[in-house]
């Protein structure tokens, strides 16, 4: 598998670490249900066939963390983000409780 | 206290340098370098200050730009790897902090990596036995950089002439493992058979 | 004009040099051959038909095929260190001095003992080793399993180091042309003058694929002409490499090819510091497929006796290599394809004795073939056994009106049809879909940017293949973005590709192998299915079909064929075959290439590695570090000795430890306190500039990351210390925290573990050896510089340094950084200065013994399951912030405090040895695993203490000081009564680190 790193251009899968799921959010530690929301953040997966948003640090290159849309049945990938890019426009419409990117799962 | 000052020593052990007609491989050890990370939100200000200082414009994308004796080399979104030659007392750590104040964190990397410069007809054939970028002249050319490893060893690598010759910079611990392995890379180009 | 002394060799034609002659040995016998010959060509040449014994039965066996998909003629090739088991006849090239032997024979080839097993066949069946050898289980280690080794192995590895070179290189393609016959030659040439890069690859040492092998003809001339036209304008071009040799052996996602270049295989011994082999990664924007066919053999009785050969292979012995592989010749066919053989045989000087096709009205081409050859056609005729044991010798053929005839001859040569090589297909998830126009499994969808040319998309005749790899070519370079220049399809006969499949001829006389190289016969896929194992990845776990080295390339159709015709079903219903990597076997030392023995990985020297080895160290592989351990005097018995003599020195005077490994993070930015905040579990609010801090960062589940410390060196600049392990990991758990979780935070991390040679010195006596290396404006008494003080200092006359006041051993000590070119020179500066205080270099050994002694933790704590509770450290755990791992730390079970907790243990006899592994059981129970309260962790024999301390995680431990368990190590017959005592074991106060 290759994924094109925006910064370094494709690169073969060994330059990356797979770090799992991008479409969860950390949770606030200071709110009431803090526990049950961190469990969830950080344990509970569901695993369907289809496209998944992963994230992958770029770990033998520019050391970027990315947001990759992968087909998981294909390996076919339809995007790759800056993970960093991401989070912030996130954080941007964070109080807007449609914002899709950072909505957990 | 009249003792002698320290004497420096190279990061390599045994290796000896390649000298041959195809290939080249020398390690440069007179270099004074640092890494530049910028301040958020103050990235423009620091191009602008490079630029008046160096008269070169910090790149945004993998490239290595050169002027004044100071080359400056992409190092990841947002940092870069600044080199020159130290001569009797250059220390780039000292002159970027002085140039770039609350631009840019300047740390010291002078000894922290060690660069090898590989150059000759051959060096793109031995690179690609540890590379695994590519480094046709229709896909990277003089000024390109790549952040990518050699034989298991990560590396800067950019790209000088079109001879062609290729600089790696490398953490200096693993010095004595790349002139190991670009050796036995080498081995099939500068035996004794020419 | 007969050849001297190879009575097989034609006088003329193929590729090989008569002009040369080649000397070389099967089983211990001198034979010549010439340049250009496979070690099968050369056998064949001089009339060495019997090659080996089969793996099951030992049955003599010869050359089947001429390619890389024989299942037979498999050989031991050279010689000592060298020697290469399973080697193809077929694909090994002849050199001057090529020694081979036969395999699977004892105590010789024509005469073997284990052929016995031939008549024990009924025994031998399907599934035998399941039914056999099931009980009693004791018998397999001692019996079963020796006694078949013996009996099925295959050849011997070598028993001493290869000595060779193995190497890897990656190549990027515009195009990548997998196969070098017709098709792929065309391909390539289409692509290559678009001016696409094109990489070609062929398994073979020479181009020109079946075009060569059946003597054909392009544009009214011996296609050789047109071959040797396409590579010298392929090689005259720098935008395309050949790799001859080269099998493309695996097919993996995003256009990532291996492939394996057997660079002087072909050679006695490879040149000075050229590999012998050469893997390649290939990744390429198209690819051609362009691989061929192989070629199925025909299953009838006793159809793996030597002297039968599939009937293209025929022909590339007679037209490729100028030998023929027998002087009295049946052939026997289904297809129009194999009807051709009876030209080639009767132009070499054969005697046909007989065409023999399967179908009752074979087609005009094979009547006006055999009327050609003036030889006998059978139609609708098959052979239903082959006559002779160790060479054929004749053949019975039942004719369309069931009569038997038996026929003199000495080769028979079989086509069945042939298969597509959709192998690289399938690798990436290709279904194979069944063709009814070629009875053969063509690629279904291909993977993405893969293309098919030739016989590998079932264009099996010349005119079809060269225009079907001109149009994939062209059309290759044209997606890959080149402007294509059309190329022109040259001229080549139309041929036939009729068949009329036979998979197998009923009642055969004599057993009709499937799968030649497991001694699968037609009888046990009836037995599988007879007992139920009819779908296709069930009969081929049964009956080991199809899962030997040739991975059933000669095989799988057939045998998936023949259960659809004993079940009733179509071959379709009956299942597919997908193939996996490698296409052909790739050696494991190739695949490791310069990565093996002591460059398996790259190896770190630390900054003082010179000087230590010239000290006699020991040293240790820590990561990929390379540390010394000890550094052993003379008159020292063993390691203890030089570890009890660094311990005490320590602690009572002063010694030096390289910790340059140690991680080492830089980091800065106005929001650099806040990031620091976040990632340890400990407050740093309170750290004043130029101080530093112990400090421990937890995973988001609430156990222990790492630990270390974090220096302040000013307001926004922190430096922070890491494990030697975990250096990596905290580096890049620390970018995604910046980069993901809070990427508004203004911090700037860089490494720079590698930038310091850092020293620990320590011991009573480390202040004053400090002194003598610290330039004098400097300030290092204790009200100057104070426990857990850092500060930028210079030595040795204006040198940069950094100096850290930091203790692991629990004695006075300090670290003290200078550039890393310095380091070698530092450390024999403080050597020589510290004489006369007593210094001496300690190891990693002593360093551990004392961070036991102190209680600290190290690796085997911190191994992924601990909280910072468990190893006594909860104490400083931030009640008051959010921090990495606040919220699930606090988890109700890893606050339970039956949890095991970190406490000391020292033996009630104090002359016992504790060993680190050991199970705590209670005194009285029964060992066993659901009595374990934990176990131990780490343990060194203390020499400030006499005897043998540990540390270990017991349930409820800090509660339970002056308990006396059992530390049970069953794997070591270990069993030793402990007593809990506290973690500390030296300086419990901590008076002495302070001074």
């Amino acid at each position: 598998m290759r994924i094109a790193c925006p910064y370094c251009g494709e690169r073969s899968l060994d330059e990356f670490v797979y770090s799992g799921d991008a479409t969860v959010t950390r949770p606030d530690a200071a709110s009431p249900t803090a526990m049950e929301d961190f469990v969830r953040y950080s344990f509970e997966r569901t695993n369907p066939p289809g496209m998944h948003r992963e994230l992958w640090y770029h770990s033998a290159g520019c050391h970027a963390w990315l947001v990759v849309t992968r087909g998981v049945a294909t390996h076919t990938i339809a995007s790759v983000e800056v993970a960093r890019d991401v989070a912030r426009a996130a954080s941007r419409t964070s109080s807007d409780p449609a914002a899709p990117a950072k909505d957990p799962a | 206290m009249a003792e002698p000052a320290l004497v420096a020593s190279s990061a390599l052990l045994h290796s000896p340098p390649i000298n041959h007609k195809s290939l080249t491989v020398a390690a440069r050890e007179t270099l004074t370098m640092a890494s530049i990370g910028a301040t958020s939100g103050k990235l423009d200000a620091l191009k602008a200050a490079i630029q008046s200082a160096y008269g070169v414009a910090l790149p945004d994308k993998p490239g290595r730009v050169e002027g004044n004796g100071i080359a400056f080399v992409w190092a990841g979104p947002g940092q870069w790897l600044a080199v020159a030659e130290r001569g009797p007392s250059r220390d780039l750590e000292v002159e970027l902090k002085a140039a770039l104040p609350g631009l840019a964190s300047i740390v010291d990397h002078s000894d922290g990596r060690v660069v090898m410069r590989i150059s000759g007809p051959r060096a793109r054939d031995v690179l690609a036995k540890g590379v695994p970028i590519d480094l046709d002249p229709r896909a990277f050319r003089p000024g390109d950089v790549a952040i990518t490893h050699a034989s298991h060893i990560g590396v800067i690598l950019w790209q000088l002439d079109n001879a062609p010759t290729y600089e790696v910079a490398l953490f200096r611990s693993y010095a004595d493992s790349f002139a190991h392995w670009i050796e036995e890379a080498a081995a099939e180009f500068v035996s004794a058979r020419d | 004009m007969a050849h001297p002394t190879q009575p097989n060799r034609l006088s003329s034609g193929g590729l090989v040099d008569r002009t040369r002659t080649l000397s070389f040995t099967f089983d211990g016998k001198t034979y010549t051959g010439h340049p250009g010959d496979t070690l099968a060509s050369a056998l064949i040449a001089n009339g060495v038909m019997l090659t080996g014994r089969s793996f099951k039965y030992h049955r003599p066996r010869g050359i089947l095929t001429a390619g890389s998909e024989e299942p037979n003629a498999l050989v031991e090739l050279r010689e000592g260190a060298r020697r290469e088991p399973n080697t193809k006849a077929t694909m090994a090239e002849l050199y001057g001095g090529l020694s081979a032997r036969s395999q699977n024979r004892w105590p010789s080839l024509s005469f073997d003992v284990m052929s016995i097993n031939s008549l024990l066949s009924p025994v031998f069946v399907a599934g035998f080793y399941y039914k056999t050898f099931m009980w009693p289980s004791a018998l397999w280690e001692k019996l079963y399993e020796p006694a078949i080794r013996r009996a099925a192995g295959l050849g011997r590895a070598a028993e001493t180091h290869d000595p060779d070179i193995y190497e890897k290189a990656t190549a990027f393609a515009d195009v990548l042309v997998i196969g070098g016959g017709p098709a792929g030659l065309i391909a390539a040439l289409a692509a290559a003058r678009s001016k696409a890069r094109v990489v070609l690859v062929d398994e073979n040492a020479s181009l020109g694929g079946r075009a060569v092998d059946d003597a054909s003809e392009i544009d009214g001339k011996p296609a050789r002409e047109w071959v040797d036209a396409a590579e010298r304008e392929l090689s005259g071009l720098e935008n395309v490499r050949i790799l001859r040799r080269t099998t493309a052996f695996g097919s993996y996602d995003g256009g990532t090819f291996g492939a394996i270049e057997r660079v002087s295989d072909h050679l006695a011994a490879a040149p000075a510091g050229v590999p012998r082999q050469r893997v390649w990664r290939i990744v390429a924007k198209k690819t051609v497929l362009a691989s061929g066919a192989t070629e199925r053999p025909l299953v009838f009785g006793n159809n793996d006796r030597p002297g039968v050969m599939l009937a293209g292979a025929v022909r590339t012995y007679i037209n490729r290599f100028g030998v023929l592989p027998g002087k009295r010749v049946i052939v026997f066919t289904n297809n129009d394809y194999g009807a051709t053989t009876v030209t080639d045989l009767k132009r070499a000087g054969a005697e046909v004795v007989a065409l023999v096709d399967t179908r009752p009205q074979p087609s005009e081409m094979t009547k006006r073939l055999a009327g050609e050859a003036q030889t006998r056609l059978i139609s609708g005729g098959v052979i239903v056994g082959a006559l002779g044991r160790h060479g054929v010798t004749g053949a019975v053929i039942r004719t369309n009106s069931g009569d038997e005839v038996k026929l003199d001859c000495d080769l028979i040569a079989a086509s069945g049809g042939w298969n597509p090589n959709i192998q690289l297909a399938t690798h990436q998830g290709a279904k194979p879909v069944w063709n009814t126009t070629c009875h053969s499994f063509l690629a279904g969808v291909l993977p993405h940017g893969m293309s098919s040319a030739g016989a590998a998309s079932g264009a099996l005749s010349l005119d079809k293949a060269l225009a079907s790899g001109a149009a994939a070519g062209s059309a290759a370079a044209s997606e890959a973005g080149f402007a294509t220049v059309p190329v022109s399809v040259p001229d080549a006969r139309a041929e036939s590709e009729a068949i009329t499949p036979l998979w197998r001829v009923d009642n055969p006389r004599g057993k009709a192998f499937v799968d030649q190289q497991n001694d699968v016969a037609t009888s046990d896929i009836v037995l599988a299915e007879r007992e139920g194992f009819r779908a296709v990845e069930h009969l081929k776990r049964y009956t080991t079909l199809g899962m030997a080295t040739d991975q059933g390339r000669t095989a799988n159709v057939n045998a998936i064929a023949i259960m659809a015709e004993i079940t009733g079903r179509s071959i379709p219903e009956t299942g597919i075959t997908m193939a996996r990597p490698p296409y052909t076997p790739v050696a494991v030392g190739a695949l490791a290439g310069h990565h093996r023995g002591k460059t398996f990985k790259p190896t770190r020297l630390p900054p003082s590695y010179k000087w230590a080895k010239e000290q006699g160290a020991v040293f240790v592989e820590t990561g990929l570090w390379l540390r010394p351990s000890s550094f052993p005097r003379p008159g020292e018995g063993d390691w203890l000795d030089t570890v009890k003599r660094e311990v005490n020195t320590v602690r009572n005077a002063v010694g030096i430890c390289d910790v340059s490994t140690l991680g080492k993070v830089d980091v800065q930015g106005t929001d650099a306190l806040a990031f620091i905040e976040k990632l340890y579990c400990n407050g740093f609010k309170t750290l004043g500039v130029g101080k530093a801090r112990y400090g421990c960062m937890l995973r988001e589940d609430g156990m222990l990351l790492d630990d270390g410390t974090c220096a302040r060196l000013g307001e926004n600049h922190f430096f922070i210390t890491t494990t030697t392990a975990n250096a990596v990991k905290v580096v890049q758990h620390m970018e995604y925290c910046h980069q993901w979780l809070w990427p508004e935070m203004d911090v700037q991390i860089t490494s720079a573990t590698e930038q310091w040679a850092q020293y620990a010195i320590a011991g009573p006596k480390s202040r004053d050896l400090i002194r003598r290396v610290v330039d004098a404006e400097f300030d290092v008494s204790d009200a100057g510089f104070p426990y857990m003080g850092v500060g930028a200092i210079t030595v040795c006359g204006g040198i940069k340094a950094r100096l850290f006041r930091l203790s692991f051993s629990g004695e006075r000590a300090y670290e003290l950084g200078v550039p890393a070119r310095f380091g070698d020179a530092l450390m024999r500066r403080l050597m020589e200065a510290g004489k006369d205080l007593g210094v001496c270099a300690y190891g990693t050994e002593a360093l551990g013994v004392m961070r036991i002694e102190k209680g600290h933790i190290s690796g085997p704590e911190l191994n992924g399951t601990t909280t910072p509770r468990d190893v006594g450290l909860g104490g400083m755990v931030s009640s008051k912030k959010d921090f990495i791992g606040s919220v699930l730390g606090k988890r109700p079970g890893l606050v339970d405090p039956q949890r095991p907790a970190l406490v000391g243990f020292r033996p009630v006899d104090r002359s016992d040895r504790l060993r680190s592994g050991a199970h705590f059981i209670p005194r009285n129970a029964m060992a066993s695993a659901t009595v374990s309260e934990g176990h131990m962790t780490s343990t060194a024999y203390s020499p400030s203490n006499g005897h043998w301390i540990g540390l270990g995680f017991l349930k409820n431990g800090a509660n339970r000081m002056g308990e006396i368990v059992r530390a049970y190590d069953p794997v070591r017959n270990g069993d030793t009564l402990v007593e809990v005592v506290s973690p500390v074991f030296v300086d419990p106060e901590g008076g002495r680190v302070r001074g």
